[in-house]
């Protein structure tokens, strides 16, 4: 039974469709991207993102309504990007060192690769989309749920 | 009069914002924009008075900046920044939670708690795998969390090893996460963030890049002060990880020294106190009525940001 198992996921692999280069590169900027987010929420810093602490959500609520057409209506008209912000800085034009000179170089150290299902060091790539897996248990889990989901 | 702290290179449109805000809004009478790595430098200083040198290494909420300092000035050229910081490895550990487990990704508060309780740094990053892959109670890496349900529990916490159960499920109806190889692997990515993708260099490589790009009869005495200061110093292990690789990079005739202070988030803020008593303070800060006359002049001058 274990050896249908392997068969299928390998022989499968011949019918999907490959991600180009392409394509692979925008998924994993995207990935890093949404790692940096801020998650900044109004009234967060202690307590459940759902309230259930009744009485502190509720007076939180009420201000916002109450400030909402001066603070928030403010901030979303005028609210810049840190991106947007760079590029207003025109680096490139500025003397070095700067905020672009001072990033760290790529490492000279090969990377470590490890399985995108349960984080172990893996030794094999998926076919489709390059993540990587570790053993083919990892492999079938990978392909039912995040092989070629959001795909640009 | 107030001081305030800042990231390096901050841009100059926020900056003056800043300018704006402290002089016009509050009206302070007098204030000073800072590095935060300057007032740990000071603090480092004025407790080793014969040292000339010093490596501030700054890991924080947004990114790791390494500085070199000479004499209390900062030496730009040696400034690295590495993106990762705690917001950083929070948001990866909220993605591998929700992976993995259970859907996290709203609850950064908790996630923050977990990562803060039960993350450390591995002293084997290879050999601590292993034992992470084992099962039952050999594996002494993994640990399970009970998460806060707001009603009994009011705050997350580490079970102890003692009351642990390692085949089929807890009696209490509470909910738990069970962490393995995610504690060491999220802190991990201060040394090499390469692991996820970042091309970037980890800590210890962008320490030995700082200190080689700057003149050679420096060297050893960067490598003997260097000062770690930050929020994401908290992880168990951090310092000893950091000089061993230091060790492996820097040559052999070097001695290394790391020194962490005992409270590594507050080392700055007590830096910025002991600013504020010594004597060349009033030449630092700007006063209201300089910047209401000058304007955003005097400050970019007088704030080596």
């Amino acid at each position: 039974m274990v050896l249908e198992k392997k068969s299928s996921a390998r022989v499968e692999a011949g019918q999907r469709r490959v991600l180009d280069e392409a394509t692979r590169q925008r998924r994993l900027t995207r990935q890093l991207e949404a790692l940096e987010k801020d998650n900044f929420q109004v009234g967060s810093g202690t307590g459940p993102s759902r309230g259930s602490g009744g009485f502190q959500c509720v007076s939180v609520s009420s201000e916002k309504k109450r400030r909402k057409t001066r603070g928030d209506h403010f901030k979303q008209r005028f609210r810049k990007n840190f991106t947007t912000l760079l590029e207003e800085e025109n680096l490139s034009e500025r003397a070095e060192p700067n905020y672009l000179s001072a990033a760290a170089p790529p490492s000279s150290l090969p990377p470590r690769l490890f399985c995108c299902v349960c984080g172990f060091p893996s030794h094999y790539t998926c076919t489709t989309c390059g993540g990587r897996y570790c053993s083919s248990r990892c492999l079938l889990t990978h392909r039912e749920t995040r092989c070629l989901k959001w795909t640009l | 009069i107030i001081i305030i702290t800042e990231p390096y290179f901050n841009f100059s449109s926020i900056q003056e914002s800043m300018n704006e805000i402290l002089f016009e809004e509050y009206q302070f009478q007098s204030a000073l924009r800072i590095n935060a790595g300057s007032l740990s430098a000071h603090h480092y200083f004025t407790s080793k008075p014969s040292e000339l040198c010093c490596l501030v290494v700054d890991s924080g909420f947004s990114f790791t900046h390494i500085v070199p300092y000479c004499r209390s000035k900062k030496l730009k050229e040696g400034i690295r920044r590495i993106n990762v910081g705690g917001k950083l490895l929070t948001n990866h550990l909220k993605e591998i939670i929700s992976y993995r487990q259970l859907h996290v990704m709203d609850e950064t508060y908790v996630i923050n708690q977990v990562k803060e309780d039960v993350c450390y740094v591995s002293q084997q990053f290879y050999k601590d795998m292993e034992i992470a892959q084992m099962k039952g109670e050999e594996n002494t890496v993994m640990r399970d969390y009970v998460l806060p349900d707001f009603s009994a529990i009011k705050k997350g916490f580490c079970k102890p090893r003692e009351e642990m159960v390692f085949s089929g499920k807890y009696k209490t109806g509470e909910q738990t996460l069970r962490l393995a190889n995610e504690r060491f692997a999220v802190p991990e990515m201060l040394f090499h963030p390469s692991d996820i993708g970042i091309q970037e260099m980890g800590i210890p490589e962008a320490i030995a890049d700082s200190v080689q790009s700057l003149p050679e009869e420096m060297h050893p005495h960067f490598y003997q002060n260097i000062v770690l200061t930050g929020g994401n110093l908290l992880f168990p292990g951090f310092r000893e990880r950091l000089e061993a690789e230091l060790r492996s990079l820097v040559p052999a005739h070097l001695p290394v020294n790391v020194f962490l202070p005992e409270n590594p988030v507050c080392y700055s803020w007590e830096g910025g106190k002991l600013l504020a008593h010594s004597p060349d303070y009033d030449e630092m800060v700007v006063m209201r009525e300089d910047y209401e006359e000058n304007g955003h002049i005097v400050c970019e001058e007088k704030f080596d940001i």
